[in-house]
Parts: C-alpha cells; structure tokens; sequence
C-alpha cells in the first residue's frame, strides 16, 4: 500500500504512472524503485529460487543479496531494488534462468 | 535450529550440508564453498559469509576473528557480460586487463 | 569512451564519502564520487528519527535533510558525482573499474577514499527466505524512501536501539508491531523506552518459524519456553551491522578483527589509510559507528589524502587532525574508540612500524 501522508517526511512523488507484471497493469509513483511499485501494490514474491523453486522477494533492498531479481522489459535479472520503474514497463518475475541467447543480437 | 534450514540463499545449502563439510575437514569459508556450492549464487557470498563464518566457528570452537572471509572475486556485483566486453579494446590497448589482487590475508 | 582521471575518487555517496568529498573539493582537489544508488546519502536517506551526536559544524537535524544540507553544500563544488555507476574490480594498472549497467570503464586516481559503509548481518531461521522476511533497513527504505507499508502485521526479531527506532516509525505509520524478540538479556533503558510507546518486547526469546504459501503469513516464536503464534505479513531482522570489504579485499588490503568494529574490517593506520598505500576506509566500512563518528572518519580520511598529495601545509594538516581526531574521541561511543585506537596500534605492530607519539597519547586518553 502506498503511503499518502507521511508523520514526518513531505510527500516527494508528484505522479503516478502505470506499469504491467506478469500482465497485469498496476500504478505506481514516478520515483519509487520497482520492488517498492511491486510491494505497493501487495506483490512479495518476485520470482523463484534456482534448485528448489522457493518464493523470493524484497530483503536487503540494498542490491547486495540478490533476492529481488526480475524481468524488465525483456532482460532477465535486473535489481528491482536498485531500478526506478518507468511509464509503461513491463516486468516479469524471475522464475528460471535465461535461455542462452542465439548470439544475434 | 532445524538443520534443514537454509544458510545460502541463493545456491539454498542448508545447516546440515555446512555441518557436514565441516565433519570432512573445512575450516574456512571458501573450504565451505568448494565442498558445497554455498557462497557460489548470484550474491557471492554477501549475505551467508558471516552466518557460515559463525557456523565453522562454533563447531570448530574458534574465535570467529580467526574464520578468513570469502575470496572476493571480480566482478563484485551482478555484471552483464555485454557491459563488460563494451570496452575491452580501449583496456587490451591500455594492457590494463581486468586481473585479480593477491590473496587477501587477516 | 572518456579515459578518466581524478585527484580523488570516492566509492560510497553516504555521509562519510560526501563529507570526506566536501573537504577533499573545498582544498583544491578534483573529486569523483561512485556510488551504485540512484540518488547520494546512503542509508541516510531514510533516517527519519534526529541525529543528535553531529559534529560541531552540522545543525542537529534528521538524517534525510542532512543529505540535503550536503547537496547545497556540494553542488558549487568541484566534485563529479557518477550515480548508477558501480565499482566492480580493479585494472592491471590499479585502476578502478566501473559500470553502470552499459559498459565498464576505467578510473585512474591519485588517492582512493572508500567508503562503502555497512551490511546488515542476517539472521536465519526455517523460512527466512519467504517474501515478507527483510532486514529492518529494507523496511525503513519502504517506508521513508519508497513511502510504501511494507506489512500491517509485524514481528522484529533483534531488540536494539536501531530495531526500536524503526519499530516506532513504522508504527506511527499503521504499522502494528506485535512484537520486538529479544534474544537474552536487554538494556533495561531501552526497554521502558519501549514500554512508553506501548510496543511489546518479549525476552528470552526466539523465532522457531516463519510460514506461508507465497509469502510471509505465520510465525511462531519461543519465548521463555512456551510457544506462541502470531499472524503476520511483515518479519524484520534487526540484526548488527558489519563494515562491507568487497572494495578492500579486492584491492589486496589486509583485514582485522574487532568485535566492537562489527567483525572484519580492512586494517588502517590513524592517517586511516589501509595497508594498500594510497588506499583509504572512511564511516562504517572502518569500524561500525555513529552518525558522528562517520562523518569525522570521512573528514580525516579526506585530509590525509589532501595532504599526501601536497595541497596542504604541514601545520595547517596537524591541527586539523589532532582536533578531529580529539572530536572522534568525544562524540564515537568509548568501546568504538578504544578498539580503534588498539586496532591502529596492532596494524603499526603488525607492520613493525613505531607508532606515532599523538596515537600513544590518545592510547593513553582512554
């Protein structure tokens, strides 16, 4: 959820944008981080880890412990933590390791 | 604690595999690391190095001071290989090739 | 691609490398500043609660609009500021090597301050890794940065003045804090401060579990021996803090041990240079401290580098130092000083180097 008055801080965020995940389009505020737009609008998990497939999200918000990793606009593995959203991203979440790429590109 | 719990978040190595590495002989971090994959993952070993360190250190009744750290290697942070090869003229004509330091020591 | 050169580069855009940048720019020296954060200020950026133990020439104010005061005090300065950008490794030739997400470039420098300040340690239990368990700081950086809830039910496990500070603030956003988990034995202080502002801290207790489907729903806790479950969607692990050594290690300096530093940290003589020559720690990456203690260690780390660089006097360079050093005395917690000093004079030691007669008398001081 998104806060709206602040006890202490002055409200910062000046515009709301729009954004999909997994399809879905959500609002978040033009300033916020993605895994803050996602946490906003009660999205945790973010993806799955390698070997056993267990939820992860959100847990240094620091870009340090890599939980937070999701699909932007195409490119896997991008710090939803360290990454500000954009007007019109679309994010996936991070459920498996990239396919190898053809090497075209 | 349950043994089963996860230590490593990224490559998921638990109490017990820590535990286990410890009975065949490791005494450091990256012993840890070579036996189990821990420290390996998308972090590298930011997170679980000071948790590993405390296990060796309780089950090999060490002063934790005495627990060397991970070895660090580059890049230290998540890097796209396209970021990385961007310039690599300009750093093969520089002879200034990316080249890890020398063992770091406590 | 720009080769590029500086007199002093900077990693960490917290409060002890823009202080250490503010002193470094205004003596004449041509500043970078790398930090991998969007916008400067660190961790200072969601400090919402009033940093009292300030040096002299900073108002008592909150951490957020010290980053400000910071920015109007930069901005005229000769300093480029190199966001995004993060340090990844280190050249053949000793130049730093960073990205920003594109490409990786050189920085060649003359003198290097790092300041990478600290890491939240972690605590484990079954189901730490659920979605809804985060360190205490990531909450805070929901909360005050992002002005996002991070949950409506929570539990803190740790009990220290940082933990209850966040506690408090998330609370007085809707927050309920069912409980603060103290492991053993507490400061009796903290917890009628605690008590005053009707959050719950429980001793002698544990976390058993954490569970849920997708994320974070349920927790169960031991306290004193008997069991209690309680309904959550937010857990936060209010661990201590450790100095954070990738930078160091990968440039070859050498790492102590000091409990009362939060743990390894790279080994520095009072110049607070490393072993690394022209390599220098600043803030919490020398040793977990204060707000204060941060910013001084960034202004002496900067005056060093100032003066082995010639652009200062001798006289001039000496007075600073002993008075900011004698300031580090006052305003760093007694037990943070002492193991400094002693892990200054082991690296001497270490080194088989004399020590400097003004660190013997600040042995002796405390």
């Amino acid at each position: 959820m998104h806060i709206n008055e602040h006890p202490i801080m002055n409200n910062h965020f000046n515009k709301d944008i729009t954004f999909t995940y997994q399809g879905q389009t959500f609002i978040a505020r033009e300033g916020q981080t993605l895994a803050a737009a996602l946490f906003a609008n009660g999205i945790k998990k973010l993806g799955v880890s390698r070997k056993f497939h267990k939820p992860r999200g959100l847990f240094c918000a620091n870009g340090r412990c890599t939980s937070c990793f999701v699909t932007v606009n195409g490119l896997d593995h991008v710090l939803s933590c360290m990454t500000l959203v954009e007007e019109g991203m679309v994010i996936e979440a991070n459920n498996s390791d990239p396919t190898v790429r053809s090497g075209q590109n | 604690m349950e043994k089963s719990t996860i230590v490593c978040r990224c490559e998921e190595i638990n109490i017990d595999e820590i535990e286990i590495a410890i009975k065949n002989g490791a005494q450091e971090f990256d012993d840890i690391k070579r036996l189990t994959r821990c420290g390996m993952g998308t972090c590298q070993s930011k997170i679980c190095m000071n948790l590993v360190r405390k296990i060796i250190s309780e089950k090999l009744n060490k002063p934790l001071g005495e627990i060397a750290p991970s070895k660090m290697r580059m890049p230290l942070k998540v890097t796209r290989l396209s970021a990385l090869t961007k310039n690599i003229d300009l750093c093969i004509e520089e002879k200034a090739t990316l080249e890890e330091g020398e063992q770091t020591s406590v | 691609m720009v080769k590029i050169k500086t007199d002093i580069l900077i990693i960490g855009s917290g409060p002890a490398g823009l202080n250490a940048a503010y002193t470094a720019a205004s003596h004449g020296a041509n500043v970078i500043i790398v930090d991998e954060a969007i916008t400067i200020g660190g961790q200072l950026k969601q400090q919402t609660q009033i940093l009292n133990n300030l040096p002299g020439e900073f108002n008592s104010q909150r951490g957020f609009s010290l980053v400000d005061d910071f920015y109007e005090r930069l901005k005229s300065l000769p300093i480029t500021f190199l966001l995004r950008h993060t340090m990844i490794g280190i050249y053949k030739n000793n130049s730093i090597g960073v990205t920003n997400g594109k490409e990786t470039f050189p920085i060649t420098y003359k003198k290097l301050i790092i300041a990478t300040g600290a890491a939240e340690e972690a605590t484990i239990f079954p189901g730490w890794t659920l979605p809804g368990v985060m360190t205490i700081g990531a909450a805070q950086i929901l909360l005050n940065r992002e002005h996002v809830l991070p949950g409506n039910e929570a539990i803190i496990l740790g009990f220290n003045e940082f933990s209850l500070e966040v506690g408090k603030q998330l609370e007085s956003c809707g927050v309920n804090i069912k409980a603060i988990v103290a492991k053993g034995n507490y400061d009796v202080e903290l917890f009628h401060e605690a008590k005053n502002v009707g959050i719950r801290v429980v001793s002698n207790a544990t976390i058993i579990s954490a569970t849920g489907v997708n994320e974070v729903e349920k927790v169960v806790l031991n306290i004193d021996g008997i069991e209690e479950e309680h309904m959550v969607d937010l857990v936060c692990i209010g661990n201590r803090l450790s100095p954070i050594l990738e930078a160091f290690e990968i440039l070859s300096c050498q790492l102590a041990y000091q409990e009362d530093l939060g743990g390894l940290f790279p080994k520095y003589y009072n110049s607070l240079e490393t072993t690394n020559t022209s390599v220098y720690v600043a803030g919490n990456a020398a040793g977990i401290t204060n707000i204060g203690g941060i910013l001084i260690t960034g202004e002496i780390a900067a005056w060093n580098a100032l003066y082995s660089l010639e652009l200062l006097e001798y006289s001039q360079f000496k007075n600073r130092s002993r008075a900011l050093w004698e300031q580090l005395y006052r305003i760093e917690e007694s037990q943070v000083f002492k193991a400094r000093i002693a892990a200054i004079k082991e690296t001497y030691k270490d080194e088989s180097l004399a020590l400097p007669p003004f660190v013997e008398l600040l042995l002796e001081e405390c």
